[in-house]
């Protein structure tokens, strides 16, 4: 198998802090990767190493055959990166901005004009083309960022927190546009902390945290990971009174009480499932009732807290 | 097309299309020559130095030096604005160096120099009537050149090196009295006091002018002024190294 981004032993260190503890992997070539962990965890510290951004106290991390610390000139003519900033030329319009992209891109300026025009469209941006982008809304200029990352053909793209900002029917089309890059042989590499993203886009997850690695696989080896965990939707004619003090008894990786609906997560053998519905249900009317294997928050949710846990033992 | 291209490509759309930039880049030193060299010179009335140098000839060399010593200050400060737009840490992921990133941006800065200082002399052979020694000028568009790229440089180490913009407008604004004041651009240095001549002797703008003034108005020793043009390129050399490393270490 030929890999995209290989990762060994990755150390970065700011001070006594280890931001990135001995970290490995690898990405096969055309794959959506996601890379997951809860704030500080160093996913945009990798990032920034992949890309050539930062470098590495210890370690290697190769792109596409070459070395980031080595080589940095030919990975960066491999990638695009949109960072988890807003990251725009803000005195110049939207069209000069996808252009200019384009141009440190060596994409001739025919082929940089047509895609310009399908990515103006594919962002409905059409009617900002030709204000400049400091007169644009934060979502309008995160628009411009992510695409640009559309304007070329680089065989790595990594987005650092793409979605931020972005209206839902917008964040849909660039989702179908990152899979029909992944499908053209695109390697897609990314970081969100809107796990329902991830679960949707990416074929392979590596969920890190203080720096090392916790759990990595697709979506079922990793839902696997946190068998027993089950996840319960409720919707009463009216929330009761004394739910509260009734869920604190089970041991929940998570609870959400929205008007009348209750969702919850929590671990349990297959058996107790029902029972714990059930419980829930005496003498109350249930409108609705859902009940789920672990969605990736809950895996993401459960398999942190047992780093962290870990982590207070030693 | 190179990266270098493309970074002159972006450097002259955003002034392109921001005028102000032009303003304070062009026009703006010439606005000293056509209103503070003019007074003064009427002032005075009389001529500034024995060798018939009236204050309007004497102050040629001066804004050329401030042209450039400000263009040079305003390009270092939008490694600033890349910074607050966010596209600064974008920039150093794009395929081109971190050196073709601060050559490329100083390059734009060049032609601007340039074309002020042609629009400068123009005005200054025109309408003061300025005798210009012709055979030196193109050396002294050099002087204007090499010395916009070594301030640039120079200013470079600092906007790298400062996170907050409102400590490097300070900064740029003490360097900016100081160096231009404790020099000779705005007077001769015979009649300075020991202590001020002797700081504006070791002032790297004093080297420059002293070049540009022996190269537009014919102005000075030429051995004096071929160690002030070697000094000079020593400082732009230096600053260049340092700009690079501190460049380098930003992630």
């Amino acid at each position: 198998m030929t890999y995209a981004l290989e990762v060994h032993n990755l150390l970065k260190t700011f001070g006594p802090v280890r931001a990135l503890d001995g970290l490995s992997f690898a990405v096969p070539r055309g794959t959506i990767f996601g890379l997951l962990g809860p704030n500080g965890a160093g996913k945009s510290t990798t990032l920034k190493i992949l890309t050539t951004l930062s470098r590495p106290s210890a370690g290697t991390a190769v792109v596409l055959g070459f070395d980031v610390v080595k080589r940095p000139l030919e990975v960066r003519r491999r990638i695009v990166s949109v960072i988890q900033e807003t990251a725009v030329d803000l005195l110049l319009n939207v069209r000069d901005n996808l252009l200019t992209f384009a141009r440190f891109h060596q994409v001739e300026t025919p082929t940089a004009r047509r895609r310009a025009g399908e990515v103006i469209d594919r962002f409905r941006l059409t009617a900002e083309v030709e204000r400049k982008v400091q007169d644009l809304s934060g979502g309008f200029r995160r628009r411009v960022q992510v695409a640009k990352a559309f304007m070329v053909d680089t065989p790595v793209l990594f987005l650092d927190e793409f979605s931020t900002g972005m209206d839902p029917l917008l964040k849909r089309e660039v989702m179908s546009m990152l899979r029909e890059e992944a499908h053209r042989g695109r390697t897609i590499v990314l970081t969100t902390q809107i796990l329902s993203e991830a679960e949707e886009l990416c074929q392979d997850i590596l969920i890190i945290d203080h720096g090392r690695q916790v759990a990595r696989g697709d979506l079922n080896t990793l839902k696997l990971l946190s068998r027993g965990v089950y996840e319960v939707s409720m919707t009463f004619d009216a929330m009761p009174e004394r739910i509260e003090s009734e869920l604190t008894a089970l041991p929940t990786l998570r609870t959400r009480v929205e008007n009348n609906t209750l969702e919850l997560a929590f671990k349990a053998p297959e058996g107790q499932v029902l029972d714990v519905v059930t419980a829930l249900a005496r003498n109350r009317r249930v409108l609705r009732l859902e009940v789920n294997g672990a969605s990736l928050e809950d895996v993401f949710l459960e398999l942190t807290q047992q780093e962290e846990v870990s982590r207070d033992r030693h | 097309m190179t990266a270098i291209d493309a970074m002159l490509y972006r450097e002259a759309k955003i002034r392109a299309t921001n005028l102000i930039f032009i303003f304070w880049d062009v026009f703006y030193p010439l606005g000293y020559m056509l209103v503070f060299g003019v007074g003064v010179n009427s002032a005075l009335g009389s001529p500034l130095l024995p060798e018939h140098v009236d204050y309007n000839a004497f102050f040629l060399a001066s804004v050329l030096g401030m042209a450039s010593f400000g263009i040079a200050s305003n390009t270092s400060w939008s490694f600033f604005l890349d910074r607050d737009n966010g596209i600064f840490f974008e920039m150093l992921t794009y395929p081109l160096s971190r050196s073709a990133y601060m050559l490329g941006k100083v390059l734009f800065t060049l032609v601007v120099s340039l074309v002020q200082a042609i629009i400068t002399v123009a005005l200054a052979s025109l309408m003061f009537h300025i005798r210009l020694a012709w055979g030196r000028i193109p050396l002294a568009f050099l002087v204007m050149v090499a010395g916009t790229a070594g301030w640039f440089f120079f200013y470079a180490i600092f906007a790298l090196s400062t996170r907050r913009n409102d400590i490097f407008n300070t900064l740029t604004s003490i360097l900016y009295f100081v160096l231009l004041f404790a020099s000779n651009m705005f007077y001769p240095l015979e009649p300075l006091p020991t202590w001020l001549r002797r700081v504006a002797l070791a002032n790297p703008i004093t080297w420059q002018i002293d070049c540009l003034r022996w190269g537009t108005i014919g102005l000075g020793r030429t051995d004096r002024v071929l160690l002030e043009a070697a000094g000079f390129c020593l400082f732009a050399l230096a600053s260049f190294w340092y700009a690079a490393r501190c460049l380098e270490r930003q992630e």
